[in-house]
This record gives structure tokens, sequence and C-alpha cells, in this order.
């Protein structure tokens, strides 16, 4: 695992560190999975889908135990403040999947006691953008407005980190460009940073500064995206060239009549033969990284 | 904690639990096993249970900002509340109850609802509560199979009694009677039934809250 950090910053900026969490499930397990978020920061959180993503967000706020690890939020360790550091979270797994049939604003009015800091004002301002109507009840609502309304939610009590699993899911292209518009706002002060777990990798190309990957419940990468995307490249070539040395290089390829496609790391450059190379995105890492 | 009453009272519990206090009214019945209108009590815990079940109550309520066992505290609190409503409100019901009985020897049926008896409901209360709560926070989801074992303890708890009172000749004349006479015999039930009752939760609380933090929601 590579683990590099933006702009050399210090213990105070990060937001939230994981250190080697594990959990042992029967067919499955987190192993020693570690990274951090700096302040001011979008980490998208990719991986397929039973790759750990979940189970790893809600680790993080001790909905899942895990067997061992530490974890720190605002440089505070959680199992030591799970009070105070939860005042500062805003969680999002999905969507409100609890309730179904009370109205929303029965909801709030509950979940707004908890919180010190609850803005109702911020609350009202998110319940217009996101169009959610507070006399509806929770069933009523398509997957993407549970998901809309969970977020107006997370984000009315001024919290600093926010931790969404797959919010982006269920929306359609109009509202997913308006949410990934309202993190780049939300970050802007330099004060919060948002972890989000995702599949829709076009989602991470156009507002995340760190990518965390996880496959089969290990850390596969932790780097801010540029160096993420620029540490492999896209390789083509014919089927001569798909020599023994390329194949060996190769992290994942597909084979086709002309020839093949494949991924490489950029530090296994170069290659023999005049082979194209072109820069990958996320989602092409993501599918030859899984045929590895 | 004061929220998560709220929550509880705002949310998760289930209608029954208030319609199920009239049934304190059922000691007005000349001749009838009286234990039965407190079984409709833990009845409604376990409707509240269940309904939290299918409403995803345990994650919303760990999701907010609260610690894992006090939502397993406020819980308890709203099981005490609803049992003691319980109680309360079947007093003057056996009061008029026993003053009203066109039998002359009282209830036919089983024990009479005097002190002793609601000394023993609380022991009841406490026997369902000890058994219900902890397995229940054992998974956060399975609320049948402890409905399932504290129904059968409780059971055989008031069959026991009933027999017991009914067979044994000093009970029979100790307890089951309003001779206030009797009262000596039956105070002390009634103390040591709360006794029991207060002990009982606090540890019921205990158990059921250590089961619940290990839990993965």
């Amino acid at each position: 695992m590579h683990n590099f950090k933006k702009g050399g910053g210090t213990q105070q900026m990060e937001i939230l560190s994981v250190q080697d969490l594990n959990k042992r499930y029967e067919k499955f397990a987190l192993k020693n999975v570690s990274f951090s978020l700096e302040k001011g920061y979008i980490m998208g959180f990719i991986g397929r889908n039973g790759a750990g993503k979940t189970t790893t967000l809600k680790t993080l706020l001790n909905l899942v135990h895990a067997d061992s690890g530490a974890i720190r939020v605002l440089g505070e360790d959680f199992a030591n403040n799970e009070l105070a550091i939860k005042q500062k979270v805003g969680a999002v797994f999905g969507g409100v999947h609890y309730y179904p049939k009370k109205k929303l604003k029965t909801i709030t009015s509950v979940t707004k006691r908890f919180y010190a800091e609850w803005d109702e004002g911020a609350y009202e301002r998110y319940v217009k953008r996101f169009d959610l109507d507070p006399e509806k009840k929770v069933y009523e609502l398509s997957d993407g407005m549970k998901v809309k309304y969970a977020l107006a939610l997370a984000l009315s009590h001024h919290a600093q980190l926010l931790i969404l699993d797959e919010p982006t899911s269920g929306l359609d292209p109009v509202s997913r460009d308006d949410l990934l518009e309202l993190f780049q706002e939300l970050i802007e002060d330099g004060e919060k940073s948002i972890l989000f777990s995702t599949h829709i990798t076009s989602d991470l190309e156009k507002c995340a500064d760190y990518i965390t990957y996880i496959r089969n419940g290990e850390i596969i990468a932790s780097a801010d995206k540029e160096r993420f995307l620029n540490d492999y490249q896209i390789v083509k070539g014919t089927k001569e060239q798909f020599s023994e040395e390329v194949s060996s290089k190769l992290i994942g390829y597909k084979k086709n009549s002309f020839g093949f496609t494949g991924l490489i790391k950029t530090a296994d450059l170069p290659v023999d033969g005049h082979i194209d190379l072109s820069p990958a995105d996320l989602e092409t890492i993501m599918i030859y990284c899984e045929k590895e | 904690m004061k929220d998560l009453l709220y929550k509880e009272f705002k949310l998760a519990i289930h209608p029954t639990a208030f319609i199920f206090l009239s049934l304190s009214a059922l000691l007005l019945i000349p001749s009838y096993p009286y234990y039965i209108a407190f079984i409709y009590t833990d009845l409604a815990v376990f409707f509240i249970f269940l309904l939290g079940r299918e409403n995803q109550d345990a994650l919303f309520s760990v999701s907010l900002p609260v610690r894992k066992r006090d939502t397993v505290k406020a819980r308890c609190y709203v099981i005490v509340l609803i049992e003691l409503a319980q109680i309360i409100l079947a007093i003057p019901f056996a009061i008029i109850g026993s003053r009203i009985n066109p039998n002359p020897l009282g209830n036919l049926a089983g024990i009479e609802a005097n002190v002793a008896f609601f000394g023993f409901v609380f022991i009841m209360y406490a026997l369902f509560n000890g058994i219900y709560l902890p397995m229940f926070y054992k998974s956060a989801y399975k609320a049948g199979m402890p409905l399932v074992f504290a129904s059968a303890a409780i059971a055989a708890y008031i069959a026991a009694l009933e027999v017991a009172v009914q067979s044994i000749p000093f009970l029979k004349t100790y307890l089951d009677t309003w001779e206030t006479g009797m009262l000596s015999r039956q105070i002390p039930i009634l103390v040591v039934g709360i006794g029991i009752y207060a002990v009982c939760m606090w540890l019921t609380y205990r158990k059921a809250a250590k089961n619940f933090e290990t839990v993965d929601l």
C-alpha cells in the first residue's frame, strides 16, 4: 500500500486517522485498514460491492466493533470520546431506512434534540434545496429523496467530518451534480472534510481530492487523486506485442481479436516494443485491478 | 436521557402500550386469573421491540450522539413506566372489584387481587424483563424467541404460585383474602416484590446493555 500526503499536512490538520483496523467475519475480513484524511478535503472511498466499504465506515462510528485498530477523529481517540465526536460527525448510510411510516418532520423533531449545534436555518435551506416535503412519510420518498433527507439531517448540525456511504447512488444526474457541488462548497472553509464511498467513479473524478481503494477487505491504495491516477497507465498493443515480459507486468488485461488492452503500474515502465500508453481513469484502474 | 425518552415516546412506543393499560379494568371481573391483566403489559413490551425491529430503531438510536448503553437505559425506563402505570391503574379496580364481587367466596379462579398479589406481580414483571431484555439485546433483532422463554417462565411462575396459594392451607389463609388482619402477612410480600423488581431491573439493564455493546449493527 502507498500512502501519500498532500501538501505535507501536520498532525493538527488531521481530521480522521484510521490505523490497522481489523474485523474478522466467517467469510470476510477487514485486514489492517489504515488511512487518514486532513481537514478541508474530500476523500472518495472506492471498491466493489462487498469489498468492505460499508463495514469500514460503520466501524468508524462504532456501529460495528473492530477486533483491533485505532480510530482518531479531530485528534481525539474515538473509543474514549464517542459522545463528543458523534456531535462533530455527520453520517449517512445510503438513506433513511428507519421509521418508514413516520413523517419527516417527526423524525427531524426527534433528531435535532440530540445535537448541541443544530442549525434550524441550515436545515430549512437544505429541505428547500433538496425539494423535500416535511409532511411526507419516509416510505413515500424515492431512494434518491431518502438519501437527500438523510443528508439534510447530517448537514444541519455543523458536522466537521461527513461520513457518507453511497450518497450519490439512486440520485438522478442533476441531483448528483448538485450534491457534488455542495460537497465542494462545504469544504471551502478548510475546516470540514468528507469521506464518501461510492462505486460511481465519475463522481470522484469531479470532486475528490484523495482516493482510498479497498479490495476484499484490504486497502490497495490511499493517495491523492492525481498521484493515484498517475500511478497507472493504460497500455494497448497488438497480439504480437503481448510478450511474456509485458503480460507479467500487467495488473490486468483484456484480449480481443486485434490485440490487448491492459493496466500497468507507471513504475513498471518502460516495457519492450512500441506499445500505446494512455492515462488511466478511476474506472479503468478499478476494473483491471479487480482482474489481478 | 430526556431526549432519548422523547424519542421513545415520539417514535418507538407501540400504541398497545397505552391501550393495554385499560386492561387493568379486568380486575373488576368477579372470578378471573388476575395475573392475565398484567401479562398484557408484557405483550405490549414485546410489541415495542417488534415495532423497533421493523423500524430499525436500534440503528437509528445508536447513530445519534448517544452512548449505546443509554439507548438500553431509555428503553428500560419506558418499560418501568408502563409496568408501574399498569399497577397503579389496577389498584382502584382491585379495590372496587373486591367490593362489588357478588361471589361470597371472592375470586373463584385464582388469588384475590390484594396486597400480596401486587407483590407477586412485581416479581412476575422482574422475571419477564430479566429474561426478555438481555436476550433481545444479544441480537437486537430477534424479538420472538426471548418472548417464548420469558412467557414460559412467567407461566410457570404463575402456575406455581396459584397452585401453592390454593393448595397449601396457610398460604390460602394468609394470602388469598381481603381480610385486613392478614395485611401484616401480605405487606412484606409487596415490599419484597418491589425490592426484587428494583434490584432485578437494575441488573437487567446492566446485562442487556452489556449484551448490546457487542452487537454489530
